[in-house]
């Protein structure tokens, strides 16, 4: 009983947002016409209230393991809780069932209940600390998305993009179940800890294989959940039919928890005992393997981005191809690998929201997602062309903008580490990446065409949310020393029991 | 060939056999039977296991439960005159022969490695998985909840007629 | 004597049988029972573990939450092939090609 208070208090965010998820459900079922708006107001309170404890759980640098050793709370996943409760709750707060088009008319209960239920089950997957509770969160986030892509159920592209992400998920996370039941077999318990204290006792000749089928199976399953190849196939289609609030925030909130837990995965059950997390068993060479698909991931990304003409898959493609760098903070190895991907992800967090923003907003206006007929936007809607202006080099990464300390962290760390050729080839894709990017801003601003169309009269909340992220994406660079603190109080990585 | 061998032995190849018929019949409601024959070997299994409590889980849930939806899955996406219910198969050998080998490399690696070797003697299970679920693993037990309540609102709202909102 | 190899075979057969389906059948409902197979397989593994290997019981909780996760997936992909059906009427993967690329 004790051991559960003592579990409990560590675990508030997470409380906050069952207790949201449980009111949301209930409110759903009552008849009134309040309803939608009620919802919508406890969505946000539970999300606000989860972000507020998530920061309390960072500040506080608690480090323990609870619920009997399945989750472990340390400073870095409550900095991995801080980014993921933020991209639920702005998400939630920007993209209304008024201001996207492909949301009109639907049910609004569910859709906030999954919501919840998704941010829910991120949190619980970034702090795994056990076998059973990694499948079963990692599943968890899994089946919610599935539900969320389907959500367009009139729309036939949404129904298949939802059939192809579920069967080529479920075939994933089930490869990576058969590698984890190797690794019961091989270490007799499902508790990570335990797992890293008898792998570090010593891997014998003979189970090296077997090291190797495991990793190879569970990054199936990580891979998939971070969209890295070759387990992206589901990424671009899934992106297109989903509608694009349920993309924008898929776009960030999986991505995030399938890192923070292969982060916690590979360097918290592999590495050896005595030293700190950073240095792994030498069986694998862990760096090569995951640079492979880094660089494989990046380079997928941006190629296919390049000739793209609909905005959401060519967004797909740009977050592919971001995953491939967000894994050099995890190729990295080291404390400023975690901080740069810490940096990334919030960088990424406001650099994508806001692109997705603006697709959504065109699409209402317009009702086209096709780059073709963001021709002439300056002059249409010359607030919303200067975001996208901010959002774009943002996500190539020319400073000021947040985007570029988001590369630069990452980079210096696998600099630091030496790896100068992965430096240079990452630097060569975003090169590579700048092209599609700029190509949209060339197209909104330069090319003409649809001179016939009206102003777009945006409403004063969109206005607003697009001034606060063109804002969010270029201030933090001013605010520098805030930003290292926030990540640098962020790097203890808690192992234990 | 002890009683215990035997059994496995009937038990296995009801399995497999059933498994590749699932794989590779060209007919759908031929490949749902066969899987109730899979499920059925594999809670057969369980038992030789001493896995009493997941054996009667695994009959109840996949066989009364997973099993079912499947044929129900089977049955309304045909017409009902229509018994031929033929599927094409895409490219099969390029499958067979990553199936084979990885078979084989799977195979390999669970005979060469040495698992942990503490074995558990047979006995009723019920009991223990019980205190488990309340114990160690509460959480998980919780969290599943919640994963059922979201599997449940979400194929009754993706399944149900549209409504106005 | 059946020792903890013998299983662990049977559930490689299987593991590889689920594969051969996912990569070779055009059926969604199809695609999905290969799935099955594949949990199936690795329940296999975790019960043979639990009996032979662990000692403890862990691996038969495991396979018991493999077992839920199971069920609700094919809940929710079942849901998705029946909408599917009443707007395009055939369940085939290859027929699904509205998203090229």
């Amino acid at each position: 009983m004790e051991e559960l208070l003592r579990s409990l208090a560590l675990f508030k965010p997470e409380t906050a947002l069952v207790a949201g998820l449980l009111l949301v459900v209930i409110a759903d079922s009552i008849g009134a016409a309040w309803r939608n708006a009620a919802m919508r107001l406890l969505t946000l309170a539970s999300l606000a209230v989860a972000l507020g404890l998530a920061f309390n759980l960072q500040a506080s640098g608690a480090k323990a393991s609870i619920f009997s050793g399945m989750l472990v709370v340390d400073p870095l996943g409550a900095a991995f809780k801080v980014i993921l409760v933020a991209a639920g709750l702005l998400t939630v707060l920007v993209f209304t069932f008024r201001n996207s088009r492909e949301l009109h008319g639907l049910g609004q209960g569910e859709l906030m209940a999954l919501v919840l239920a998704l941010v829910l089950s991120c949190l619980l997957l970034a702090a795994s600390s056990d076998l059973v509770i990694l499948y079963l969160a990692l599943e968890m986030v899994s089946i919610t998305s599935y539900v969320m892509v389907a959500y367009l159920k009139g729309d036939r592209m949404s129904n298949e993009a939802s059939l192809k992400y579920v069967l080529f998920g479920a075939a994933s996370t089930g490869s990576m179940l058969y590698g984890l039941s190797f690794l019961y077999g091989m270490t007799g318990t499902t508790s990570l800890p335990a797992i890293q204290a008898f792998l570090a006792g010593g891997v014998p000749e003979a189970n090296r294989f077997g090291i190797y089928a495991i990793t190879l199976l569970v990054l199936a399953g990580f891979g998939f959940k971070i969209a890295a190849v070759p387990f992206h196939f589901w990424c671009p289609d899934v992106y297109q039919g989903a509608a694009t609030p349920v993309t924008a925030l898929l776009s960030v909130l999986p991505k995030a928890a399938g890192l923070a837990i292969a982060l916690r995965f590979f360097y918290g059950t592999f590495s050896a005992p005595g030293m700190s997390p950073w240095d792994l068993e030498g069986s694998i060479n862990w760096t090569a393997l995951l640079m492979v698909i880094s660089v494989l991931t990046m380079t997928l990304g941006n190629v296919a981005a390049l000739t793209q003409t609909n905005m959401k898959r060519l967004l797909a493609y740009s977050s592919i191809a971001h995953a491939g760098y967000l894994l050099m903070g995890v190729v990295a190895l080291s404390e400023n690998g975690a901080r740069g991907l810490l940096v990334y992800l919030a960088a990424y967090l406001f650099m994508n929201l806001g692109a997705f923003l603006v697709v959504t907003l065109v699409h209402l206006h317009d009702g086209s997602f096709d780059l073709r007929d963001y021709a002439g936007l300056h002059r249409r809607a010359p607030l919303l062309t200067v975001a996208m202006a901010f959002f774009l080099l943002s996500l190539v990464g020319i400073p000021p903008f947040v985007g570029f300390l988001g590369k630069l962290y990452v980079f210096a760390a696998v600099i630091e580490k030496g790896m100068g050729v992965y430096a240079t080839i990452a630097a060569v894709n975003a090169a590579i990446a700048a092209y599609y990017y700029f190509r949209v801003l060339k197209v909104m601003t330069i090319d003409s065409g649809n001179e016939d169309k009206p102003v777009l009269r945006l409403a004063a909340a969109d206005r607003a949310w697009l001034v606060a992220f063109a804002l969010a994406n270029l201030l933090p660079i001013f605010f520098w020393g805030q930003v290292e603190a926030w990540a640098r109080g962020a790097l203890v990585l808690y192992a234990g029991r | 060939m002890n009683g215990e061998a035997v059994v496995f032995w009937v038990f296995s190849i009801v399995t497999v056999a059933s498994a590749a018929v699932v794989v590779l019949s060209r007919t759908l409601i031929y490949s749902a039977f066969a899987l109730l024959f899979t499920f059925f070997g594999v809670a057969g299994l369980y038992v030789l296991l001493g896995a009493d409590f997941l054996a009667a889980t695994q009959l109840l849930v996949y066989v009364g439960g997973i099993l079912v939806l499947l044929l129900f899955g089977v049955m309304l996406t045909h017409k009902i005159y229509d018994l031929d219910l033929r599927t094409e198969t895409a490219q099969f050998a390029p499958g067979l022969i990553v199936a084979v080998g990885l078979f084989v490399i799977l195979s390999a690696t669970a005979v060469r490695t040495r698992w942990m070797d503490l074995p558990r003697p047979p006995a009723p299970t019920t009991r223990e998985i019980g205190r488990l679920f309340l114990g160690q693993y509460l959480l998980p037990f919780e969290a599943a909840s919640v994963l059922l309540l979201v599997a449940l609102m979400g194929a009754a709202m993706i399944v149900r007629r549209r409504r106005d909102a | 004597m059946i020792s903890l190899q013998h299983y662990l075979v049977v559930s490689a057969a299987l593991f590889s049988l689920g594969i051969l389906g996912l990569l070779t059948r055009r059926n969604a409902v199809h695609v999905l029972m290969s799935i099955e197979l594949i949990l199936n397989a690795a329940n296999v593994n975790l019960v043979a573990f639990s009996r032979f290997s662990a000692g403890n019981l862990g691996g038969q909780v495991f396979a018991v939450f493999v077992i839920v996760v199971a069920a609700s997936e094919v809940a929710v992909a079942l849901a998705i092939v029946l909408t599917l059906y009443r707007l395009r009427r055939t369940p085939n993967l290859d027929e699904a090609d509205i998203l090229k690329g």
